[in-house]
């Protein structure tokens, strides 16, 4: 496994489809961590391309390198070998400064216990997002404001964490991720610690972020509720993924 | 400093332990520096009302008057060096008792002759040229010491009678009083002073005085430097330096400590940032900005209780002083200690993997 982003042949990928177009673009991922003496690879010559519009949810057991894969694809972490390319831009060979503002202007993350700021109210959670994207402040609050509206949210927009529910919370992260005007929505089990209703919620929400926002989502979810509204379900095995419900690991198929 | 203003407001109560130290480090530095200002003038600031650029001191002296002692031709020396004005000092520690009872005085005794150039004043030369009598500083005045009192002069039968006061300040922390050269000769030495006095205080030119200094075996230096010589002097500033100087080092471990403590526990929230993109860059400027903010306030803070202090201390006897100067001062280094320590804590946010976000192994 020496393969490196330059002598990538990239028609002998599975999808034969060039990296210039797709939203998230990995060929020949690969990822391996130290297990003892032993050398534990979790992510083996791995692809996958998700458009933009398209929800791709990735199941598999715990352990099998879900969240490995999650960052990677968001450029949280250099893959050993392989190249991830972002809304066109091959990342491998770029600086930390560099891929940090990709993350910016392309990435955004719903994590599976949202992961909010604890200081800041539901509404500067979002603005902050702006801030960082060194937007002015009056644009940032409008903006968020009509997020936070858009989200049910209103009314809540002055509560810091604490004070809101789990489900309010996964929402204010979903907000936040919209804000950042992703290309690229990457959601870690974003449903797992919550109940049916809100579970049902959180997934319309991220639903919508690919058929509204044009968003490329890629979910990683360990019950049902994702999987049910997916364009493709992904079964990520052995550092490879397989296609689960037919439509394979190739061009969308819209459900 | 988005976030950084939020947290402080927000989350005030984890951030009041480490103003109160930083408040009460700024405190008692202010309070210190105010007593060293103090000692200082207590020390020298009757040396440095005197209008001299250099002075020459015996040999081995080591600008300490008591050690040194000079006669005439070595004045005379000095005084052919063009442009040079030069006059003798005779200078000793005396105790004063009163004739007519009453507390004794310890006093820093100046002998100067009354045409000597240190003597400005039109009526201190005539005091001086009259009747053999003491001019003291003024302080003394409000301690009840009045025109006329009679003092003899320990270690000497010389009765001396208080011709008037004037701003004369302190040396050795002893208010100071001028006598005339001769008048101080007979304290001093008796009938058998022989012209006898302690160092020749220079004005002016520079060129000739070291060849006269080498002519008559003295060794010349600046009136700065002529200060070390006030008893007690070096140690004095030597103490309070080092005083001051730990608790910068003290308070820049504290803030270290508490913000390398509070960057690992927000190595998550960190991560996040850079996960949502913030650059090392925007994430320092926050921490940074936060550090400034917390130091600025609780400086301010200290510093103005210190200020206080030093006001209350000063209305009794304790020799403090305190100028904006050195307020300014002890902010900044104090300031500076904090970025300082802080420098540690910070460089652990450039080290934090965003991939923590995601709860990842790092």
């Amino acid at each position: 496994m020496t393969t490196t982003p330059n002598t990538l042949d990239r028609n002998s990928n599975p999808t034969g489809r060039s990296a210039g177009t797709a939203a998230l673009d990995l060929r020949g991922v690969r990822v391996a961590y130290p297990d003892g003496p032993d050398l534990r690879v979790v992510l083996d010559d791995l692809d996958l391309t998700v458009e933009r519009g398209e929800m791709v949810v990735i199941v598999g057991e715990s352990g099998a390198g879900k969240s490995t894969l999650l960052t990677a694809a968001g450029l949280l972490r250099r893959p050993d070998a392989g190249e991830i390319s972002v809304a066109g831009t091959a990342t491998s060979v770029l600086s930390e400064r560099r891929r940090t503002q990709i993350r910016r202007d392309h990435v955004a993350f719903v994590y599976q216990s949202a992961n909010l700021l604890p200081t800041l109210t539901a509404i500067e959670q979002l603005e902050i997002v702006g801030h960082i994207r060194g937007e002015r402040s009056a644009v940032a609050r409008a903006r968020a404001m009509e997020l936070l509206d858009g989200l049910g949210l209103a009314g809540r927009k002055d509560q810091l964490p604490a004070q809101l529910s789990g489900g309010e919370r996964q929402r204010v992260g979903i907000g936040r991720a919209f804000m950042a005007e992703p290309t690229i929505l990457i959601a870690d089990e974003p449903t797992a610690s919550l109940d049916p209703d809100r579970s049902r919620a959180v997934v319309e929400l991220l639903r919508s972020a690919a058929d509204d926002r044009d968003i490329a989502t890629l979910v990683v979810a360990h019950d049902e509720a994702p999987a049910a509204a997916a364009d493709r379900v992904l079964r990520l095995e052995a550092g490879r993924l397989r296609a689960l419900n037919g439509t394979g690991a190739g061009p969308t198929v819209k459900m | 400093m988005f976030l950084a203003i939020r947290d402080l407001r927000r989350g005030a109560r984890r951030f009041a332990l480490l103003g109160s130290v930083i408040a009460l480090v700024a405190l008692l530095s202010t309070v210190l520096s105010g007593l060293a200002t103090g000692l200082v003038t207590d020390g020298i600031s009757g040396l440095r009302a005197l209008p001299f650029d250099r002075i020459a001191f015996q040999k081995g002296a080591d600008a300490t008057f008591s050690r040194s002692t000079l006669r005439p031709d070595a004045l005379r020396q000095f005084e052919k060096v063009p442009g040079v004005e030069a006059s003798p000092l005779g200078a000793s520690f005396v105790n004063a008792a009163p004739v007519n009872g009453g507390p004794r005085l310890d006093l820093a005794m100046f002998g100067i002759p009354a045409d000597s150039f240190l003597v400005q004043r039109e009526d201190a030369r005539a005091a001086l040229a009259g009747k053999p009598g003491l001019v003291l500083g003024e302080e003394l005045q409000k301690q009840g010491v009045k025109v006329g009192d009679r003092y003899v002069m320990g270690g000497s039968n010389v009765e001396l009678p208080v011709l008037g006061f004037t701003f004369a300040g302190t040396y050795g922390h002893a208010p100071i009083a001028f006598v005339r050269l001769d008048t101080w000769q007979r304290i001093q030495y008796g009938s058998d002073a022989d012209g006898r006095f302690s160092a020749v205080v220079l004005s002016g030119g520079s060129r000739g005085i070291g060849e006269a200094a080498d002519r008559t075996g003295t060794v010349v230096i600046s009136k700065e430097a002529s200060y070390a010589g006030s008893p007690g002097f070096t140690a004095e500033t030597t103490t309070m330096t080092l005083i001051r100087s730990f608790l910068l080092v003290i308070s820049a471990l504290v803030i270290g400590a508490f913000f390398t403590v509070l960057t690992v526990q927000r190595t998550r929230q960190i991560g996040l940032l850079k996960a949502m993109g913030a650059s090392n860059g925007y994430i320092l400027r926050d921490g940074i900005g936060q550090m400034a903010i917390l130091v600025a306030l609780a400086t301010a803070v200290g510093v103005a209780i210190g200020t206080g202090v030093v006001e209350i201390l000063s209305r009794g006897s304790a020799p403090v002083e305190l100028s904006p100067r050195s307020i300014a001062t002890v902010s900044l280094a104090l300031v500076a200690a904090g970025i300082a320590g802080s420098l540690v804590a910070f460089r652990r946010i450039t080290q934090v993997e965003p991939a923590i976000a995601l709860g990842a192994e790092a």
